[in-house]
């Protein structure tokens, strides 16, 4: 959880509605004074007025959050004063624009026009990834999600390091429910981001969605879920999606792993054995699923953890309250669910 | 023992007004006035057709392999690497796979190097011109005022830096001339203009000149052969011994959180 209270140089992707409601409410106070904080005339204007690149990233976050919070006048202006100030071609710019006439297009007609008009800037300048991206958000609003997919395998074509392009096709192929490629894409994500814990529990999720796609649920795939939600948790232990992660995974790899009998708990010591021999030979064999016992322990670790995050979340104690309300209420519901409530 | 003579020069008031005040005021003038120059000289870095674009991310895709495989799992991990060492080595990603094992052209000849050493001109340019103006302006009015006294002993050694054109032996070194004032105005105002113009300004030539040394410094140069940079990258990716951090990772955890 960010450590101050989210103002007009976050970045928009974290921002929650609450709090996009509350910066779009500040739009009078900043679009009332000129951007450049100082009035003064011609010549001493050369003089005395460094121009403060955070004024800029505050109007671009306003225009977003008036966006998402209607308040379609005040995007208006924003716009037109980060128009004045980079003219109407600057690569930004014209993404900028794009969000905020996709915003008032109200019907599909309006949106396909857009879409026309990005391909044209696109044959004029194939390098306008910003623009790419809005004619790939335009397809999937109107709902063509496969040509979106392929537009987006063009744009990771050109441009493998895109780690935001690869998160969102990793999305897309999930909704079409093509796993293994959204796998890839997120796997491309991490690689590029190796510490996002976010990022290793949507892996979790995705290899987790994967294993309980096939009856009986894959073992192999739901101890690398079980893995990505481990990591996840290494790297963040408050995250309370890791820990609803991992109770659910290692609740429906419990009975599996005491079913098989190779799997028992000499499988971890066993392989720590075995580990330096067999590391050429099995260098692309994916890892033995966890012991039994392990498994175990992390169950009744998620349980307890999940139990003191509601606890502390619904008392309202301090250093708790940043959890998202509906994750928290997920997380109560599973625990429920599993008969051990613990509040 | 005795102490040395303290020398007293008696100075106009005049010199003051009229060449250190002068010579301070046209400096920071002339400094504000590069940075507009340069920003309107500036041209807008020419971009880069999508094929190189492409090319270099391709690179860079690799070395982050390299450099974060242990997020991936072996299978995962292998299936990459397969797929970016035999691309690599078929120069899938080259912006100009025609290009492929000629020799480099020469520099000159490249339309792209001539518009990059032009702009390094027009840069060297907007600091030269105002340089030797105010450098002969000085020294046709000025040179040879001695025109303040540093609060502050030195050392001999300064004498050079704060007596040029006062080729007086026996001054002492706290007298500083008119000339040289100008040359400590030309390489300490920086602090001046940062505070004038932001700190991202173009006033100041020294630090141009540094930032000129090198300028297309970075990964990958048009010096170098992509094509040896993605074989390069491939042998890398060959021979780099895998290890997944997902291994054991779930007994890690337990013991992290039993602690």
């Amino acid at each position: 959880m960010p450590p101050h209270p989210p103002n007009l140089l976050t970045p928009p992707q974290t921002i929650t509605p609450q709090t996009a409601l509350l910066l779009s409410q500040k739009a009078p106070r900043i679009l009332s004074s000129p951007p450049s904080g100082s009035s003064l005339p011609w010549p001493l204007s050369l003089l005395f007025s460094p121009e403060n690149p955070s004024t800029w990233t505050i109007h671009e976050n306003l225009l977003l959050s008036s966006l998402r919070t209607g308040d379609d006048a005040s995007a208006r202006k924003a716009l037109d004063r980060l128009t004045t100030r980079f003219g109407a071609d600057n690569e930004r710019i014209v993404a900028l624009r794009g969000i905020y006439e996709e915003a008032q297009a109200k019907t599909d007609k309006e949106l396909e026009a857009l879409f026309h008009r990005y391909e044209k800037l696109l044959r004029d300048d194939p390098t306008n990834f910003a623009v790419r991206k809005r004619r790939i958000a335009v397809l999937k609003s109107l709902g063509r999600t496969s040509d979106a997919i392929t537009a987006l395998t063009v744009l990771l074509e050109n441009s493998p390091t895109d780690v935001e392009a690869w998160a969102e096709a990793s999305e897309l192929y999930a909704s079409q429910g093509a796993l293994s490629q959204a796998i890839f894409c997120m796997e491309e994500v991490l690689v590029l981001v190796p510490n996002a814990w976010s990022a290793h529990a949507q892996l979790g999720t995705l290899h987790y969605l994967q294993a309980t796609s096939s009856s009986p649920p894959n073992i192999s795939s739901l101890s690398t879920s079980l893995r990505y939600f481990s990591r996840a948790l290494e790297l963040n232990d408050s995250y309370l999606r890791g820990f609803y992660g991992l109770k659910l995974v290692s609740k429906s790899l419990i009975p599996l792993l005491s079913d098989s009998p190779t799997n028992t708990a000499s499988s971890s010591s066993k392989r720590k054995d075995n580990k330096d021999k067999d590391r050429d030979a099995a260098d692309d064999e994916d890892l033995p699923p966890p012991s039994l016992a392990t498994v175990k322990k992390l169950e009744e670790l998620a349980t307890s953890r999940l139990g003191e995050i509601i606890r502390n979340y619904s008392s309202g104690r301090k250093g708790w309250t940043g959890y998202d309300e509906a994750e928290v209420i997920a997380a109560r519901e599973l625990l429920d669910r599993d008969g051990q409530v613990e509040r | 023992m005795a102490q040395p003579v303290v020398q007293t020069i008696h100075r106009d008031p005049a010199l003051f007004w009229w060449i250190l005040l002068p010579i301070t005021v046209v400096m920071i003038l002339t400094g504000i006035l590069r940075h507009y120059a340069m920003t309107l000289l500036q041209t807008t870095p020419k971009k880069q057709p999508l094929p190189i674009l492409r090319q270099q991310r391709s690179l860079l895709r690799g070395i982050s392999l390299r450099q974060n495989a242990s997020v991936l799992s072996p299978s995962s991990f292998q299936s990459r690497k397969a797929y970016l060492v035999d691309a690599y080595k078929e120069g899938k990603f080259l912006a100009d796979p025609e290009a492929r094992g000629k020799p480099r052209p020469n520099p000159m000849s490249d339309p792209a190097a001539m518009e990059g050493m032009m702009g390094m001109m027009k840069g060297n340019m907007a600091m030269m011109v105002p340089q030797t103006l105010i450098m002969g302006w000085i020294n046709a009015f000025f040179s040879g005022f001695v025109i303040m006294k540093l609060p502050f002993p030195l050392t001999p050694q300064f004498k050079s830096m704060l007596q040029s054109g006062v080729g007086t032996r026996d001054l002492d070194v706290r007298w500083v001339s008119s000339l040289s004032w100008y040359f400590l105005t030309l390489f300490g105002l920086q602090p001046v203009y940062n505070f004038i113009l932001g700190s991202n300004n173009a006033a100041n030539q020294v630090a141009q000149q540094m930032g000129q040394m090198n300028p297309g410094a970075g990964f990958m140069g048009p010096e170098q052969d992509p094509d040896k940079l993605f074989l390069n990258e491939a042998e890398n990716l060959e021979v780099l011994q895998h290890w997944s951090v997902l291994d054991g990772v779930e007994e890690r955890l337990v013991a992290k959180m039993a602690s």
